[in-house]
């Protein structure tokens, strides 16, 4: 198991209730405004849903400055006779520590999972603390199949504005199912229920002082699950509404700690994926229904700005991640997108290939990983602003089908990912004549 | 007169012989030595061109960018580098070998100033190298983040960083070959005192302005409702 960060307080605290059946994880900081509903929700759904076992919900809070503590400390449920209707045999223990390490999400979980590991919960279920839209329900959602159907790995699936996910749909979504050969939809939701027995194996491991330590965590965890052949489901939830992002955070930062995640994972498990060559519907629970979804504005002017620069000053980084072909089309794109962006369209087989060249330039180190993750977001950007031309006037269920196209086009392509991968004689990366070396070079 | 002559072309045709006795048998002894470092060298690079594989440098060279550094094909290789600086230290050797045999001071002397500063020259070299490796890294690194945050003339900044960092570790150099170090030493001041100055000129000029600029940008981009809409999807 790795070394133990839990505070002095949570060991006391895990001393004191000393076992526990659940734990409902809430990784925050300065959350105060929505903490307290979502400790609400969770405290109203493990006494409804699981009023005979023992249930613990921990904060772990990054050093909120805003009385994220005490709000999770002072919630109350309101009208909770209206809500249950058998007597919980036990109380819901809150609490709340700061985690120490590197702040991020990944050390939040870390000490949840410590946590959940010492009181021996067979589930242990982790949300967000800035969702608006969570209900009890959503704890019975991704409790209840570990707890009574034996699965190890509950992933959420949600209804999204059809601009919302855009990195899930893009890049997460295809490639974990075009690798792993399993369909789940939404693999860095960010809610996610898992059994004791995953845990200690997340536990056991000893990357967590990596991008895990941050955002990386949510593909961090469903890879491992997936890869190492626990059971996984999804269950239906809703509708995820949460809170802007905080204005501080960088976002691009976020970015590429996924996808640094992801590509690592990628050297991990090639030989899992390797072997697999299509993929298959994974279970999912819950009444699935239409709900209504905050819309989203993107601004694809800037998107495809932020594109044309990248193709004008980054083509030195792209020429050694990109095989020739791909960069070729990029930069033609890189064109077209100067041109106007009423018809800016990057065709699934490309987008796939320029993921898959970053993935393989990732693993044979063509570039510095410290280069090469940053200079993704303008193809990135490039890649949503398409997206949302293309998408414009379709409703959710046809966006459904374009995203289905793309996971086609991601297993259609796995052999050519297999080739690039393997042979540490990999082609060698795009070798621009020398005028446009010259001209690449700053 | 056709006596002196005599005497002249005597004692010039003795100080010819005598300095072909002295010089002619080292300067032969010299050249067979350093045809004889030649060929060993030569065959020293054959051979680990052959035997040697280095298959971890190789990757080494690959992951820590050294590689596309110092060959912009990237297909620099362990043996190759292994290779040329086992031929090019054999001859050097063969060189200073064959100087030696003149065994005259200023010879001498030159072989041991040579021998001397040899290990300075590395070092001043490695620093060089060092110093090209992490300028080109930075500068790099301060390109893709110019783009990525929407700054002006990313490559100029790219540029600034590289040149910053190689002129650090030229006068680094300098300074540890005890080469020209006031003049370098004083030039780095001049610079770095330079760029102080002028960002601060400009800072102090261009600032209010730039700093209203901004505030305007800000304004209207909220305004639009567009200030984070480019990330707000993740």
């Amino acid at each position: 198991m790795s070394h133990t960060v839990l505070p002095a307080d949570a060991l006391r605290a895990a001393h004191t209730i000393r076992q526990a059946d659940i734990v409902i994880g809430i990784p925050s900081f300065n959350n105060a405004r929505t903490i307290g509903h979502v400790t609400r929700a969770a405290c109203a759904g493990a006494a409804k849903y699981f009023p005979d076992l023992k249930s613990v919900i921990i904060n772990a809070d990054g050093g909120s400055t805003d009385a994220t503590a005490e709000a999770v400390l002072s919630a109350r449920m309101e009208d909770s006779h209206l809500l249950l209707v058998s007597t919980p045999l036990t109380g819901v223990h809150r609490l709340s520590f700061p985690y120490h390490g590197i702040p991020g999400k990944g050390s939040a979980f870390r000490l949840i999972f410590q946590m959940a590991a010492r009181l021996g919960a067979k589930a242990c279920a982790v949300v967000d603390s800035d969702l608006r839209s969570i209900t009890p329900e959503w704890f019975d959602l991704l409790l209840r199949p570990i707890l009574l159907a034996n699965f190890d790995f509950v992933a959420p699936y949600y209804h999204r504005h059809k601009y919302d996910g855009t990195i899930t749909n893009s890049i997460v979504y295809p490639l974990t199912r075009a690798l792993y050969g399993l369909r789940v939809r939404q693999p860095i939701g960010g809610e996610f229920g898992v059994s004791g027995r995953l845990i200690r194996r997340y536990l056991e491991r000893e990357d967590w002082e990596t991008d895990v330590a941050r955002y990386g965590i949510d593909i961090w965890m469903t890879t491992i699950a997936i890869a190492e052949g626990y059971r996984v489901c999804q269950s239906f939830l809703g509708a995820k509404l949460h809170d802007a992002k905080d204005p501080g955070a960088d976002l691009s930062a976020m970015l590429h700690q996924v996808v640094g995640s992801v590509f690592a994972l990628m050297g991990e498990y090639a030989p899992v994926w390797s072997r697999r060559t299509s993929s298959v519907p994974v279970d999912l629970f819950g009444f699935r229904y239409d709900v209504g979804l905050d819309s989203i504005e993107v601004n694809v002017g800037r998107m495809l700005s932020a594109f044309r620069r990248g193709c004008e000053e980054l083509s030195e980084v792209w020429s050694k991640a990109l095989q020739p072909e791909t960069h070729a089309q990029v930069r033609a794109l890189g064109r077209q997108a100067a041109e106007g962006a009423a018809d800016f369209h990057i065709d699934d087989r490309l987008w796939t290939r320029v993921v898959l060249d970053f993935a393989c330039a990732h693993h044979h180190r063509r570039v510095a990983r410290g280069h090469l993750l940053p200079s993704l977001t303008p193809l990135y950007l490039a890649r949503v602003a398409s997206f949302v031309i293309e998408t414009r006037d379709l409703i959710s269920s046809q966006v459904e089908e374009r995203i289905e196209r793309l996971c086609q086009v991601f297993e259609e392509e796995k052999p050519y990912l297999a080739g690039q991968w393997t042979g540490e004689t990999a082609p060698a990366p795009a070798e621009a004549s020398r005028d446009e070396q010259a001209a690449l070079e700053v | 007169m056709i006596e002196t002559m005599r005497l002249v072309l005597e004692s010039v045709l003795e100080r010819l012989r005598f300095q072909v006795t002295t010089y002619l048998p080292p300067l032969l002894a010299a050249m067979i030595i350093l045809l004889a470092a030649y060929l060993t060298a030569a065959l020293a690079r054959w051979l680990l061109n052959r035997l040697f594989k280095g298959a971890g440098v190789d990757r080494f060279l690959r992951r820590s960018g050294l590689a596309f550094l110092i060959d912009s094909s990237g297909r620099l290789r362990a043996t190759r580098i292994v290779s040329e600086t086992a031929y090019w230290l054999i001859l050097l050797a063969g060189f200073l070998t064959g100087l030696s045999v003149f065994n005259t001071n200023l010879t001498s002397q030159m072989t041991q100033s040579f021998v001397l500063l040899l290990p300075k020259l590395a070092v001043a070299g490695l620093i060089l190298l060092t110093g090209f490796w992490l300028g080109h890294y930075l500068g790099r690194s301060a390109l893709v983040w110019a783009v990525n945050e929407s700054l002006p003339s990313p490559r100029r900044i790219a540029v600034a960083v590289r040149i910053v960092i190689l002129f650090v570790a030229v006068v680094a150099a300098a300074d540890h070959l005890d080469f020209a170090r006031s003049v370098f030493l004083a030039a780095f001041i001049i610079l770095l005192s330079g760029a102080a100055l002028a960002a601060s000129l400009a800072l102090g000029l261009a600032g209010r302005d730039a700093a209203h600029r901004y505030m305007e940008d800000k304004a209207a981009r909220e305004g639009e409702g567009g200030s984070r809409s480019l990330w707000t999807h993740l």
